[in-house]
């Protein structure tokens, strides 16, 4: 999976969190700050973390959820960590 | 210190069967019932003994519940389908805190409240409920135990949805006031206990303004554990089913919604202007010290009946002695003979409001306060509806040597208990609510004249 493909799965997950204003998910970065830039309560992370879980069918260790930042790149780092832990090698 | 004079200056909430608070209003004095079928308790069938109640659906309060992709009948949240509330608020609530929020925003508007004023280190949020947050917790605990849900999936609003004191909290964050917010828990007196208390804190000059009142949202679990008492109303077409003083009452319904009153010190209520709706004269609360945790006592009545009015009894004389009347088979009658005794047999009237809309428990006294205001505004009072026949013959334990009360059967008092509403004038109401653990509340209220 490419970080772009991550990326639009996880704009998917924002557009499911309540308190996310979807018109500001128009022009995201990795460098956009789920808190400071999208307005988020830093109460969601744990929210979009779980539900990143469920899309991608993965399922982090806690350290790094107590790890992560609250940037889209942050994010995609974390996901793809696992994701691609789970390909099996050709 | 002299208490200072509280002024009733707004009123909100959210009514079983009604949109508005005028739609409550104008039900109320045309001797409606707002108790209807329940489908959610005819949905468990021979389970459930009663099945009659006063609610709101999410949809008659313009709700939505949202839920949540990652547990099975969780609500992730509740969307507010007319934008009153703001969604990061919404996303801490539960059902009966919204109903908090919206009956509290209904209230602000009609104090005339600025924002400065509400957001005041001299305003506060005194609100309770008599269950925690039911509906949230057992789903909830349902993934986690049952469906082996990680913890992560519930989110982060489990705690702030289902905790005490979350109807004041949600309130409190939603108007940004800054003085005390706390909520009393006092069972089915917690509507009136929670107004009580914010009347002491105004009176004796710990703040100015409060946002009071009682909230019961709508709860399985708090039905099926008064239906596993068999206490609650079976046998009747739901209209007739809460029926207070009626020989043939066979217990209360359960219902639910929420009251919210806005509190301000009388003189800087007159000072801004404002429209008094109504002025509290006293509040006084006890318990009956029987150690009876159910049973009512008639002594402990009293003694409240002599704490709110003591040597004021005649200055402060009701026109209208709202009860606590549950349609409960030994609580009406004792709470009856308990007016009597206090007041004697005539110079006022009886009004069991849950004999229109059931007993909405931690939210009943609050309720009850709001439509009160309502009687003082509309100079009617709403009336003990169903009350068709009264018990002619004494009760069992009137005959007992020591009860201390009236021998007279509860149809020697017919006079007190209208069937309609009546319209006269009405300076003064006294509101009557008690609870589990044998607990005593009563206000006395008055027109601003």
């Amino acid at each position: 999976m490419t970080r772009e493909e991550a990326k639009d799965k996880i704009v998917e997950i924002l557009k499911t969190v309540h308190t996310i204003n979807p018109e500001m998910l128009k022009n995201i970065t990795e460098k956009t700050d789920f808190i400071t830039d999208l307005g988020a309560p830093s109460t969601e992370l744990v929210n979009i973390v779980a539900k990143a879980e469920e899309k991608f069918s993965i399922e982090f260790e806690d350290d790094d959820i107590d790890d992560i930042g609250s940037t889209m790149g942050d994010t995609i780092d974390l996901v793809l960590k696992y994701v691609n832990k789970k390909q099996p090698a050709l | 210190m002299k208490p200072r004079k509280v002024a009733v200056v707004g009123i909100g909430g959210i009514f079983p069967s009604c949109s508005s608070i005028d739609e409550f209003s104008s039900k109320m004095f045309a001797d409606k019932s707002l108790i209807r079928e329940w489908p959610e308790a005819i949905l468990h069938g021979k389970k459930m003994r009663s099945t009659v109640s006063g609610y709101t659906s999410l949809e008659e309060c313009g709700l939505e519940e949202v839920p949540s992709s990652l547990l099975v009948n969780y609500p992730e949240i509740f969307k507010d389908k007319y934008n009153r509330i703001p969604i990061g608020n919404l996303s801490t609530a539960d059902l009966g805190s919204i109903w908090a929020m919206l009956g509290t925003q209904d209230a602000i508007k009609m104090s005339g409240w600025t924002d400065k004023e509400v957001r005041s280190e001299h305003t506060g949020v005194v609100i309770g409920s008599g269950a925690g947050g039911n509906e949230v917790s057992r789903k909830s605990w349902h993934n986690f135990f049952e469906l082996d849900k990680k913890t992560r999936y519930l989110g982060s609003h489990n705690v702030d949805r289902v905790m005490v004191y979350r109807d004041a909290a949600n309130v409190s964050c939603l108007i940004q006031s800054k003085g005390v917010c706390e909520c009393i828990g006092s069972a089915c007196a917690t509507g009136l206990g929670n107004i009580g208390y914010a009347y002491r804190l105004i009176a004796f000059g710990l703040q100015d303004r409060i946002i009071a009142g009682g909230i019961e949202g709508t709860s399985m679990e708090s039905f099926i554990g008064f239906d596993a008492m068999q206490v609650l109303s079976r046998g009747f077409e739901p209209e007739k089913s809460s029926r207070p003083f009626d020989i043939d009452r066979n217990g209360f319904v359960c219902s639910f919604g929420a009251g919210i009153v806005a509190l301000e010190a009388y003189e800087i209520a007159k000072a801004r202007g404002a429209n008094i709706l109504a002025v509290i004269d006293n509040y006084f609360n006890n318990s009956d010290g029987s150690g009876d945790m159910f049973a009512p006592s008639i002594e402990g009545q009293q003694r409240l009946w002599n704490g709110l009015l003591g040597n004021n009894r005649d200055r402060l004389f009701p026109d209208v002695v709202k009860v606590h009347g549950t349609s409960t088979p030994l609580g009406d009658a004792i709470e009856l003979f308990s007016v009597v005794n206090y007041l004697g047999d005539n110079g006022y009237h009886i009004s069991a409001p849950k004999s229109q809309f059931g007993h909405m428990l931690g939210a009943a006294g609050a309720v009850e306060f709001v439509l009160a205001v309502l009687m003082l505004k509309e100079q009617k009072m709403s009336p003990c509806l169903n009350s068709d026949r009264l018990n002619e013959q004494p009760e069992t334990f009137q005959r007992e040597a020591d009860w201390p009360g009236t021998k007279e059967p509860v149809a020697a008092f017919r006079h007190l208990l209208p069937r309609q509403t009546v319209a006269k004038e009405i300076n003064r109401i006294v509101c009557l609510n008690y609870g589990f653990g044998s607990t005593n509340s009563a206000v006395v209220l008055s027109r601003d004249i």
